[in-house]
């Protein structure tokens, strides 16, 4: 277990500016998950801890070694794949144990090794097969125990999870999450899925365009998102968006009013930004679950989905159009709890509760978010 | 389930070109096997039939002028220069496959267009080369020609294979503690099989096979390999065929014997399906 610091992280590729001075400190036997969208330099940035790209500019340690120019041997690191990776020509156990023979560890030391982290994972009965003999499922774990075996100083996962049906996945989440407990290990794990992030976390990295936008416990960031990507990207269904106007500064108190909305709405500024200027454009932001049934404002259903736990709805409410929607017309989505029979094309009247919004200026920084308190 | 009438006479007319072809093939061989167990009269008498007594005389005969030495220097030969190319074009395949510099990329044109130079274009001053390296008359000189030969044309061959080989294997073994030899030797090589077994084939038979540097490098009676040992069963004056022939049909059965073993991977390589 050792604690992981990026300081001022560069990955250029010729002209291409893949990792743009990424800092972050990994405190041991955290579970930090990488999230961003595709080609946000999640992978490239996990591949450059490991040693399998190199740094352009800046500085990595793993405790108290530098590791920047040290090649992959001798980082300490474990890496699983994607696909796997095993090596086909090797049985179970050779795949686990190969980074203990390549080590020239004692044969007796190598079996223990291998046998204790095929028990913590339950496949000491496929030991002795070849990996073609495998499922998804059961490769991805002897791929988790190959990285166990050699009881390395930092984990990295990229992706693991998406090659495995989501029965599995959401059982190997537990099991990841269970693992992480047991070996007390520090861990970096890249994924694009958010509820791999959400659940298995104890501090979630959100990247976008190389950079880091935001990091934080995942309840951190899915209530004070710093940033309109932050906000858009977490949450599932994606929060609805506005754009509207300030039409009045008074203090900390911002009012806005947004097309299509019948009143103007207000809202608190937060303590350390700055208001902005009478007249700019906002952007206001209501997660679906903030959408209640009942209100002020007229919308008719374009569509139903119910998931049995909680039904979504598709709401068309005329001018007041969502921007960056989760459907491409613009409708409102709505997360109502349990179930509820609605017909397509009746008219509902919707709100939220106004401490239950969030407003970003232009640039997509933070100005409002709600004061939730999480409930212990 | 019935095949339509159509179809069936296509696949008829396919089978019967098929079986033809492959008697146009077997001729010569059968010819051969059967050559050496007639009477040096009887093959001039009756070219086509079949042996009148099926003795075993003229394999005593070829065996008895030295048939035993020469598949030695064969084996020594080919066994030698295809482990040597096998090894050697790996290497350089591999490193020529995972380098991104604009000289390697010249490095791999120069090897093909080597591929392409005929072996006879060079054959005097490679003469005067191996003379003055002190190597004529030499089964390990000649392993070095022979590699040579075959290095072109294998480098080519494993560079397209590793082309395609999964990138995160070599990654898994890195992190696993593998420095690049040790990622070549413990996990490129071992999942190379089909693309080692069609280059080894292909270069046995050749090396096996080879004549002419054979004749111009190897003259002493001990030294030579198959190929121009059985030479010595034609005389000044006469010709013992039915040796020669036996002396080719027992040269033909190890090659023989190789594809046969390797003829499962020599066919998935070469199908596109070794990986």
């Amino acid at each position: 277990m050792a604690d992981l610091t990026l300081d001022a992280v560069e990955k250029y590729y010729g002209a291409y500016h893949a990792i743009k001075g990424v800092s972050l400190k990994v405190e041991p036997g955290e579970f930090i998950v990488m999230v961003g969208p595709s080609g946000c330099g999640k992978s490239t940035l996990l591949r450059a801890i490991a040693g399998l790209e190199t740094i352009s500019s800046g500085k990595m340690t793993i405790g108290e070694r530098d590791m920047t120019h040290e090649p992959p041997w001798d980082r300490g690191v474990a890496m699983v794949f994607q696909n796997y990776a095993l090596y086909p020509h090797m049985s179970v156990r050779d795949n686990m144990g190969f980074a203990l023979k390549v080590a020239r560890c004692p044969k007796a030391e190598i079996r223990e090794a291998v046998e204790n982290a095929a028990k913590t994972l339950r496949i000491t009965e496929h030991l002795d097969k070849k990996p073609r003999a495998l499922s998804g499922g059961q490769k991805q774990r002897v791929a988790i125990g190959r990285a166990i075996t050699r009881a390395p100083d930092v984990f990295l996962f990229d992706e693991p999870l998406s090659n495995l049906d989501a029965a599995l996945r959401s059982q190997m989440r537990v099991e990841l999450g269970r693992l992480h407990k047991q070996l007390d290990a520090t861990m970096v794990y890249v994924t694009h899925d958010q509820t791999e992030a959400m659940t298995m976390a104890s501090r979630i990295v959100v990247l976008n365009e190389g950079k880091i936008e935001q990091v934080g416990t995942p309840l951190e960031l899915y209530n004070h998102p710093e940033s309109l990507f932050v906000a858009g990207f977490l949450g599932s269904p994606k929060m609805n968006f506005f754009d509207g106007k300030i039409v009045d500064v008074a203090g900390k108190a911002l009012t806005v009013a947004v097309p299509g909305m019948p009143t103007p709405i207000t809202l608190t500024l937060d303590d350390d930004v700055q208001a902005p200027a009478f007249d700019s454009t906002v952007r206001l932001g209501v997660r679906p679950e903030a959408v209640r049934v009942g209100g002020d404002i007229p919308a008719s259903i374009a569509l139903v989905e119910s998931l049995g736990n909680q039904t979504l709805l598709y709401l068309d409410a005329g001018a007041l159009n969502c921007v960056e929607a989760e459907s491409s017309d613009g409708f409102i989505t709505a997360q109502l709890p349990s179930q509820h029979r609605y017909t397509l094309g009746d008219t509902v009247q919707i709100s939220w509760s106004p401490d239950m919004l969030y407003l970003f200026d232009t640039s997509g920084r933070r100005l409002c978010t709600p004061r939730l308190a999480v409930a212990k | 389930m019935t095949t339509a009438p159509r179809f069936r006479a296509v696949q008829l007319l396919l089978y019967g070109g098929v079986g033809l072809w492959s008697a146009f093939v077997l001729m010569p061989i059968a010819w051969m096997v059967f050559a050496a167990f007639k009477t040096r009269r009887e093959i001039f008498t009756d070219p086509l039939g079949m042996p009148q007594t099926w003795t075993f005389d003229s394999f005593e005969r070829a065996w008895g002028v030295g048939l035993g030495q020469f598949m030695f220097n064969s084996i020594v030969v080919t066994t030698g220069a295809v482990f040597i190319i096998i090894l050697v074009s790996g290497l350089a395949a591999y490193a020529i496959a995972r380098s991104t510099s604009m000289w390697m990329k010249l490095l791999y044109l120069l090897i093909v267009a080597g591929f392409a130079v005929p072996n006879t274009a060079v054959i005097v001053p490679l003469y005067q080369m191996v003379t003055a390296a002190n190597f004529s008359n030499s089964l390990f000189g000649i392993i070095w020609v022979y590699a040579a030969y075959g290095i072109p044309f294998t480098t080519i061959l494993f560079f397209s294979f590793f082309l395609d080989f999964p990138r995160e294997l070599e990654e898994a073994a890195r992190l696993d503690g593998c420095r690049p030899w040790a990622v070549f030797f413990r996990v490129v090589m071992p999942l190379s099989g089909p693309a080692i077994a069609s280059a080894a084939i292909f270069q046995a038979v050749f090396i096996w096979n080879e004549f002419l540097l054979a004749l111009l490098l190897l003259t002493q009676p001990d030294r030579k390999t198959l190929p121009v040992g059985i030479l010595q069963l034609q005389g000044e004056f006469t010709s013992d065929w039915p040796a020669v022939m036996a002396g080719l049909s027992i040269a033909t059965m190890p090659i023989i014997l190789i594809f046969l073993l390797l003829q499962r991977s020599f066919v998935r390589s070469l199908a596109g399906l070794g990986k």
